[in-house]
């Protein structure tokens, strides 16, 4: 064995060092000389390329830069990782479960990392296991409630999150949250600032009750993840379209800037979404953030979608009532203006290329015929009197000044606000709409225009997706779960997610590999379910508190993408939002494959 | 000095908290060398304060000497007393470095010296105390055995001995070491107010340097000098190898672990406060607490608790060191207290944090040039002191107009919390420079583990101006500011000047709620607040005195002690009142109005069977509430149950 694994290593130097002319192969150990499978390494270049931030630190208009590309790799069983050599001057970052982060710039045939104390280890858990072990003082409905209101923007047990706090401490965080769009119950506030002061600390008092995380598995070394930061620290990467064009299209939520990043360079063109000269900060909503240095959401870029018939982009602009579309050959936009409607959301073309979306505060969903350049609005059913007077009231609401205007106390049961998320298209022509808070999917006969109402039997269906066989894939959110719903049959199938307390915000479906991937933002993860043998595996991503609000899949490829948008992003690992790839490694006998 | 440990034994026991048969002193600045700010005095108690009253008051003649130069000072001084080989007087500095000698018992003075400063420069005049040593070099009953040192506005450092205050022949020149030839600096640029810090024949001192002007400030340089010859031992700049940079001194009291030959160093921000651009990098080792070999001055561990400083959250305030007893363990532990409200505990032998510290992520500058730090370190307990956060909902005001004003304040100041960078948009600073807790400190209650500590609790809002755009007539060179004031500097060397000011509605009062200053009480072990109280009365801080107190916690500086009688004894409001506190539950129960303001920490000792409690009261410069050069002994009356 021991021979074996001698010969193995010679192998793989040979191959790094013959096998591509320019190649980068080294060893990870721990203190022992042992190697370490599993060692996630990041290389990453020393200088940042020059770039034209003019626009107040940002690109201008219809400018192009080169972004500073981030590889990472994971060593295979034997301890052993390969790069390709590089002309630039490059830092390389191990980080593996357990032990130190060890940085270097010149690496020999070897890299050692050192041992975290017990102590050090537990600090590094990830969210999801100090969250799971909060229990709510036995009420997991209000642990619910908490999570479907406090955990769509970032971590939740990050160690900021868990340090000791006073009641009032955590009293005016909640305040505060509340008044940037969280929407937490004043009815709740007390007891759960008083649960989280003590079960913290209960936490930290006896930290062995924390569960370790999922440990690496060895099919990391099959793949590799390119990060590419666009933005700044003020910026939020929300979803983003993979186009036929080769580039993929960002929406930077916070600063109304669309980001076109060409993959194969890592060069990346920003284009600035247009606004009325008389439009005010934070549209129809008003400004939620006064108090943040840089914001520009006069549109609030949120979702894309691309037509297959000209490759045009239409894009939800949540914060006001239009719709979007952008020309990528032109470079010019086009804005749609509605006649109503209140938060455009997800949006999806279906094959007559019709755009659909979801219009997350009104609780309906629009339909925008292309041909007729013309709108319809199809009302979802409310839960209530109560429901229908807050929603038909909206309009008045939102004429009313920003500042001023009434805003309906929030329940458990989001009355008012039913809110219409995560839309798809099926391959029979159905449009699948899921509502977060009432806990329900409504299915869109385009033909007939006919709604059906489902029940969804969990808590907080965020976004779905549909199958090449039209089965609805949906995450449910505070439920931690990911469920499939067979129209066909009625049936709804729960699948737990393969680490604990994740708190799911979206996924897409590879429709050619049947895989299921699903965001894990507690975790710092991605999470990939295999239809067929219904098992998951788990891909750890490069930077802690990554938080990602939609995946894309490069079918043809099996490249899966998705973006941090942690928010605020200064508060995850490097401050910077990223497009993050995952690609399969070519299966050959260097690195990048486990012998 | 095993003769003056046993002479003293209520100090050289771990940190004044054993049991002791002689009368309890406070020989020094800080109780003891590890600035406990407590004493096992224990005569006064909760159940007979309500009877504590003037036993005596001595002046110290400085407001007939120096006259209206007295407005531009501070009275900071805590007296030591002196153990009955040395003479056993009280001994305190004035703000013009008078050393002055009193008698315990009735406060009469038995010396005093003048070092008669150079008061050049717009530096206000501050001292905080001085420091005591029986030389053992020098023969018993020999003129400066026990020899008084005194760190001055102007750079020296004068030993006088203890019996006479005469200056100590041998010391220096005729018991005078120059520290700081004046031609290297402008008058008050580099000043000294902290008492030095003194043991096994070491003195080590810091120095005050005005860091908010120049890009490139004199250099913040610790000195090590022999008691007895006054000959430099070691010198330690805390900002080693940044030469853009400057200041990162030590202006705050530093502490001695004699035992393990340690002393710790609260350094401070380097120069500028609000800018740094040409200093990139973390700036090691300002804004830390660094452990200093007390016989080299090599480092032995340090942690920086601000990464490239741009708030002047210096280290203010005395490390605390103390007994860390958990789960059956004991470790010899330090308490750093930040401005910024953070409360970090060590291992004081290794610097292995006793709280977890995270690491916080930070807000991004937006100034060119500037790269902060990504994160900042941060305990997982104790919880903040402060919460950093002020937002528009949380306004205040008296009049709902003015809660309004404050509002629409605060919405557009830019604002992320702690470590917000100042950009040229107004932005919240909360805490602003003054802290939350400030030089005055903490107290331990004895071997408890529980921390009484006063803060301030006031948002301040500041922005950079490039200077270009300033009219040159315009350009200002200022300090702190003071109450009401907006304080606007050109950083020299910079393309920017700062504007601070604190912020307030129309009425020129807070736009945050009250408390404005508070006592809080801090388990150090379990990591909790045990229990917070408004600290000072607003009454006389508006245009018209009111004749009953408001108690909303008033902006206060100087710090307090903790007995063992189960009292904390503070002033330091703007309200002339000197309190004592239940140190269980916070609750007031003893209060004396004194002529002006005193922001000076308090001290306590017993003699020929009676408990005294003093507390300078001589106003200070910032608060502009009037000056007075006061020091005031309180003690139960004699035939009570004393």
């Amino acid at each position: 064995m021991k021979y074996l694994t001698k010969l193995q290593i010679l192998c793989f130097l040979l191959a790094a060092s013959a096998g591509t002319v320019h190649a980068l192969g080294f060893k990870v150990v721990n203190a022992a000389g042992e190697a370490l499978p599993q060692v996630m390494v990041s290389r990453s270049p020393v200088n940042t390329p020059e770039a034209n931030l003019a626009d107040n630190g940002y690109a201008p208009n219809g400018v192009t830069n080169q972004a500073a590309t981030t590889l990472t790799r994971f060593t295979n069983t034997l301890g052993l990782v390969e790069f390709d050599d590089t002309v630039e001057a490059v830092t390389y970052r191990a980080r593996a479960q357990g032990y130190i982060d060890t940085y270097l710039t010149e690496p020999g045939d070897t890299l050692v990392m050192k041992k975290m104390t017990r102590e050090q280890y537990i600090a590094s858990f990830p969210s999801n296991v100090w969250l799971s072990k909060l229990d709510f003082g036995g009420d997991i409905e209000l642990k619910k409630t908490f999570q479907l209101n406090c955990a769509f923007c970032h971590q939740q047990a990050s160690p900021s999150m868990r340090a000791e706090r006073t009641v009032e401490q955590w009293l005016s965080i909640i305040e505060r949250m509340n008044s940037y769009g969280a929407r937490l119950p004043d009815d709740d506030h007390q007891r759960i600032a008083e649960l989280l002061q003590q079960e913290y600390r209960q936490l930290r008092t006896n930290p062995q009750q924390v569960p370790e995380p999922r440990a690496w598995e060895t099919h990391l070394s099959t793949i590799e993840m390119t990060e590419w930061p666009v933005g700044d620290s003020f910026s939020q990467m929300h979803d983003f379209l993979l186009h036929p064009d080769g580039h993929v299209y960002i929406g930077d939520n916070l600063q109304d800037r669309i980001y076109a990043v060409d993959p194969t360079n890592g060069e990346y063109t920003v284009f600035k979404v247009p606004h009325d000269t008389d439009a005010k900060l934070g549209g129809f909503l008003g400004n939620r953030f006064k108090t943040f240095p840089k914001m520009n959401n006069y549109s609030g870029v949120h979702s894309f979608a691309y037509s297959k018939k000209d490759g045009n982009i239409f894009i939800t602009p949540s914060m006001q009532q239009a719709l979007l579309e952008f020309n990528p050959r032109s470079r010019e936009f086009t804005v749609h203006k509605m006649p109503g409607g209140f938060y455009p959301h997800t949006i999806r073309i279906d094959q007559q290329d019709r755009v659909w979306f979801t219009l997350a505060l009104s609780s309906q969903v629009a339909m925008f015929d292309r041909e007729k350049q013309a709108f319809k609005l199809y009302d979802l059913p409310t839960r209530g009197i109560k429901e229908w007077m807050i929603i038909k009231a909206l309009p008045l609401i939102f004429w009313t000044d920003p500042e001023n205007r009434p805003t309906p106390a929030p329940d458990r049961d989001g009355t008012g606000l039913p809110m219409p998320y995560g839309i798809d298209v099926a391959p029979d022509g159905s449009i699948w709409v899921a509502r977060l808070y009432a806990n329900d999917l409504a299915r869109i006969d385009p033909k007939t225009d006919e709604i059906t109402m489902i029940d969804f039997p969990f808590g907080g269906p965020r976004r779905l997706r549909v199958d090449a066989e039209n089965n609805v894939w949906i995450v449910a959110f505070q439920d931690s779960l990911l469920v499939k719903y067979e129209p066909e049959s009625g049936h709804f199938s729960k699948y737990s997610l393969p680490v604990v307390n994740e708190i799911p915000y979206s996924l897409n479906v590879d429709k050619k590999r049947r895989v299921v991937w699903v965001n894990g933002n507690q975790s710092d993860t991605l999470l990939a379910f295999d239809i067929a043998t219904e098992s998951w595996k788990v891909y750890p991503l490069p930077r802690q508190r990554f938080f990602s609000r939609d995946v894309e899949i490069d079918e043809e490829t099996g490249a899966v993408y998705t973006t941090n948008s942690h928010f605020p992003t200064w508060q995850s690992e490097g401050g910077v939002p990223t497009l993050l790839r995952i690609t399969p490694l070519p299966q050959t006998a260097g690195a990048g494959t486990d012998p | 000095m095993k003769k003056a440990c046993l002479a003293l034994l209520a100090t050289c026991t771990p940190f004044g908290q054993a049991a002791v048969a002689t009368e309890p002193g406070w020989t020094y600045y800080g109780g003891n060398q590890g600035g406990t700010h407590y004493s096992e005095a224990a005569q006064i108690t909760q159940g007979n304060v309500g009877e504590l009253a003037v036993a005596w008051v001595s002046r110290s003649g400085d407001v007939a000497t120096y006259g209206a130069a007295m407005e531009n000072s501070s009275t900071q001084s805590t007296p030591i007393l002196l153990p009955p080989d040395a003479g056993q007087s009280l001994v305190y500095c004035t703000p013009f470095n008078r050393v002055i000698a009193l008698d315990p018992g009735t406060g009469k003075q038995r010396w005093s010296y003048d070092p008669e400063i150079d008061r050049r420069g717009e530096r206000a005049f501050r001292c905080r105390g001085v420091s005591y040593a029986e030389e053992q070099r020098v023969a018993a009953g020999s003129a400066c055995r026990h020899r008084i040192f005194v760190a001055t506005q102007d750079r020296r450092v004068v030993a006088v001995d203890a019996i006479n205050g005469k200056l100590c022949d041998g010391f220096g020149a005729g018991g005078i070491v120059n520290l700081e030839p004046s031609a290297n600096h402008a008058p008050g640029e580099v000043s000294s107010s902290a008492a030095p810090v003194v043991a096994n024949g070491i003195i080590v001192t810091g120095s005050t340097v005005v860091d908010f002007v120049h890009a490139k400030t004199p250099r913040g340089t610790v000195k090590a000098l022999d008691t007895l010859t006054g000959k430099l031992l070691w010198e330690f700049d805390p900002l080693m190898g940044n030469e853009d940079s400057g200041s990162a001194n030590v202006w705050s009291q530093m502490s001695i672990d004699e035992a393990h030959k340690l002393v710790y160093l609260p350094t401070s921000a380097p120069s500028p406060d609000y800018y740094g651009a040409h200093r990139p990098g973390n700036n090691l080792y300002a804004n830390s607490i660094v452990a200093l070999d007390l016989e080299s001055g090599a480092v032995r561990w340090h942690f920086q608790h601000v990464r490239h400083d741009l708030w002047d959250y210096d280290s203010p305030a005395q490390p605390i060191l103390f007994k860390w007893r958990k789960n059956g363990e004991t470790v010899p532990a330090l308490v750093l207290l930040t401005k910024q409200g953070l409360i970090f505990v060590f291992n004081r032998l290794t610097g292995e944090p006793l709280w977890e510290i995270t690491e916080r992520p930070a807000p991004p500058s937006l100034i060119a040039g500037e790269a902060n730090a990504a994160t900042q370190p941060r305990p997982i307990a104790p919880p903040p002191l402060i919460d950093a956060f002020l937002m528009p909902e949380q306004a205040w005001g008296i009049a709902s107009w003015e809660k309004m004003a404050c509002a629409d304040q605060i919405a557009k100041l830019n604002n992320l919390g702690l470590f917000t960078p100042l950009s040229e948009h107004l932005t919240l600073m909360y805490p602003g420079s003054l802290g939350g807790p400030n030089w005055g400190g903490g107290a331990l209650l004895g071997g408890s583990g529980k921390l009484l500590v006063n803060i301030n609790n006031l948002p301040f809002t500041g922005k950079l101006i490039r200077t270009s755009q300033i009219a040159d007539d315009k350009k200002i060179k200022r300090d702190h500011p003071g109450a009401g004031q907006r304080m606007q500097v050109t950083m020299q060397g910079t393309p920017y000047s700062v504007e601070i000011g604190a912020l307030q509605s129309p009425m020129g009062l807070p736009c945050s709620p009250p408390p404005w200053g508070k006592l809080v009480a801090v388990d150090l072990i379990n990591g909790t607040i045990d229990w917070q109280v408004p600290l000072g009365s607003v009454h006389e801080m508006g245009p018209v005195k009111l004749p009953f107190q408001v108690n909303w916690g008033t902006p206060n500086l100087g710090g307090g002690i903790a007995t063992a009688g189960g009292l904390f004894f503070i002033a330091a409001t703007m309200d002339r009142q000197f309190r004592a506190f239940d140190s269980t539950s916070g609750e007031e129960l003893w209060r004396y109005q004194l002529p002006v303001d005193a922001t000076a920490t308090p001290m306590t000792y017993s003699y020929e069977g009676r408990q005294y409690v003093l507390i300078n009261a001589g106003g200070h410069h910032m608060f502009k509430r009037g000056y007075g050069d006061f020091l005031y002994a309180f003690a139960l009356p004699r035939g009570s149950d004393q």
